[in-house]
């Protein structure tokens, strides 16, 4: 059984950087919430929802966040908890130094308070094609079999939510720059080593070898540091290295 | 989607970028260190060393298109892969992400005492025009003066560690972006490999210069002119 934690009276202080609008400049407001045993960072921004008042007595508009699975699967919670880019639903208050602070992650643009607009994510898997041709309009028969370690290392890397950590974590992907990212390449390799998959191996590959691409990555190997899935993303950048090196060598000598 | 002749360009000049600081630069690096390094068995191979160098056919042009070029290419690509990026290994606190800023500095570092290096050994020798068996005293008079100073110990003590650390760190970065360590086990034995190559490249520096600084001979020209 778990132990629970004693109940305590105290409250914990939650700073949290406010934006109202895209265009407009961010400002910081703090609150404080009950101490309950367990509470992660989603209970308690609930918790402020009810009554949205600032330290000093204010009351003011309720802070907005993202979040839906609530187990740390969709990824739709990432923001920046005292300074670190996770999950807030797995964060848990009584794992955390306090005075706690809330940002919106920094190198996506902000919707409001506490929500970003992750689209860049999903348009670089649609420049490398991350995903499987099926039947179009004719049926294109069965699929080769996929050998048991392939399958079973392509377990782990589709484990990928777009959460943004490892992107945000990145010394390399800034606002201003077109970096592809840690959570791209690990796709490329996802969808690369798919037995189906891989007849657009090329493609994918030629997409990554350009501005933003596969070069830019500074081997900072930040984002395995901070996948909050364990994806060894470190290891999908260097066979990503590896396929696109021996593609520039083929085309050296075929195109 | 169509790719630009912008995307080709790009991924051609970084993975040049990449491979200059392997060959020729980092290859050189290792030569001339191991070649300054025989002051330290005797005067007499040094000199018979740079004399050797300084006799060679072609040494400008060979010098040009095989160290002055690449390295220029190299250090100008250095600087856009460094504006490419923002450092946050304050906040970020791993090893890996401390050593990707060290190896911006580092490289910032040694483009800045390549400058100074360069200023007071080879300009010099060009300018007063002293080639073939005369470079080798005009050489190791300057040396002999520089490493007197503590100023010229602290200067070439920081770039050759700038630049030792560059290039064995760079050797694992370029293993590791061409996709020759990919497991997390090769490429963690990759980093203690380098490691060792830096470790010994400075060791190698630092014995040259304490030599220098100890010892400072001067040479007459080993054929007259
Ligand atoms: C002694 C001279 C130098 C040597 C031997 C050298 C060697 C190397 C090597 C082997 C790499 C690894 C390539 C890779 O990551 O794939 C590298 C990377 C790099 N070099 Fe140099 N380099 C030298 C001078 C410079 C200079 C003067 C600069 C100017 C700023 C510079 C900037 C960089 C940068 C920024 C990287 C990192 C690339 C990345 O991680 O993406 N280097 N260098
Ligand atoms: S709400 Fe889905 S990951 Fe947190």
């Amino acid at each position: 059984m778990i132990e629970k934690p004693a109940m305590t009276e105290k409250n914990i202080i939650i700073k949290i950087k406010r934006q109202d609008k895209p265009a407009s400049s961010a400002y910081w407001q703090t609150f404080e919430v009950p101490h309950r045993p367990f509470a992660n960072i989603i209970s308690c921004l609930m918790e402020i929802q009810k009554s949205p008042t600032t330290g000093n007595g204010e009351t003011v508009s309720p802070v907005t966040w993202d979040s839906n699975c609530l187990e740390e699967v969709c990824g739709s919670c990432t923001m920046l908890i005292n300074g670190q880019v996770r999950q807030a639903c797995t964060a848990l208050v009584d794992n955390l130094t306090t005075p706690i602070t809330l940002e919106p992650m920094s190198k996506f643009p902000v919707v409001r308070d506490l929500q970003v607009d992750r689209e860049r994510m999903f348009k670089n898997l649609k420049k490398v094609k991350a995903w499987i041709d099926i039947d179009g309009s004719h049926d294109i028969g069965e699929g080769p079999i996929m050998q048991d370690q392939d399958r079973a290392k392509r377990y782990i890397m589709s484990e990928c939510m777009t959460c943004g950590c490892c992107l945000e974590a990145c010394p390399q992907f800034t606002m201003d720059n077109s970096f592809l990212g840690a959570a791209t390449f690990n796709q490329v390799r996802l969808f690369n080593l798919h037995p189906t998959g891989e007849m657009k191996k090329e493609e994918r590959l030629d997409a990554v070898m350009g501005e933003g691409g596969i070069t830019d990555c500074g081997n900072a190997q930040v984002c395995v540091e901070v996948c909050p899935k364990n994806i060894p993303l470190t290891e999908s950048i260097a066979d990503i290295g590896r396929q696109t090196t021996w593609q520039a060598i083929k085309n050296l000598f075929t195109k | 989607m169509a790719k630009s002749s912008k995307d080709e360009i790009h991924y051609l000049l970084l993975k040049l970028h990449s491979l200059t600081g392997i060959v020729p630069i980092g290859a050189f690096l290792v030569v001339h260190l191991c070649v300054n390094s025989l002051r330290t068995v005797g005067v007499w191979p040094y000199q018979l060393s740079i004399d050797a160098i300084n006799n060679l056919p072609f040494l400008l042009i060979i010098e040009i298109t095989f160290i002055y070029i690449p390295l220029l290419f190299h250090s100008v690509m250095g600087f856009y892969v460094i504006h490419l990026g923002k450092t946050n290994a304050h906040r970020y606190r791993h090893p890996r992400n401390g050593l990707y800023t060290l190896q911006r500095v580092s490289g910032a570092v040694v483009f800045v005492f390549l400058i100074y290096h360069l200023g007071t050994t080879v300009a010099p020798k060009l300018w007063e025009g002293k080639h073939y068996f005369e470079a080798a005293p005009f050489l190791i008079d300057i040396l002999n003066g520089e490493f007197q100073t503590w100023q010229g110990m602290v200067i070439y003590t920081i770039g050759i560690i700038s630049a030792t650390f560059h290039f064995s760190n760079g050797l694992w970065g370029f293993c590791v972006s061409w996709g020759i360590l990919i497991g997390q086990n090769a490429q963690r034995n990759g980093a203690i490999v380098f490691a060792m190559v830096g470790l010994a490249l400075t060791v190698l520096g630092m014995a040259t210069i304490g030599e220098f600084n100890m010892n400072p001979v001067p040479v007459e020209a080993t054929v007259a002119r």
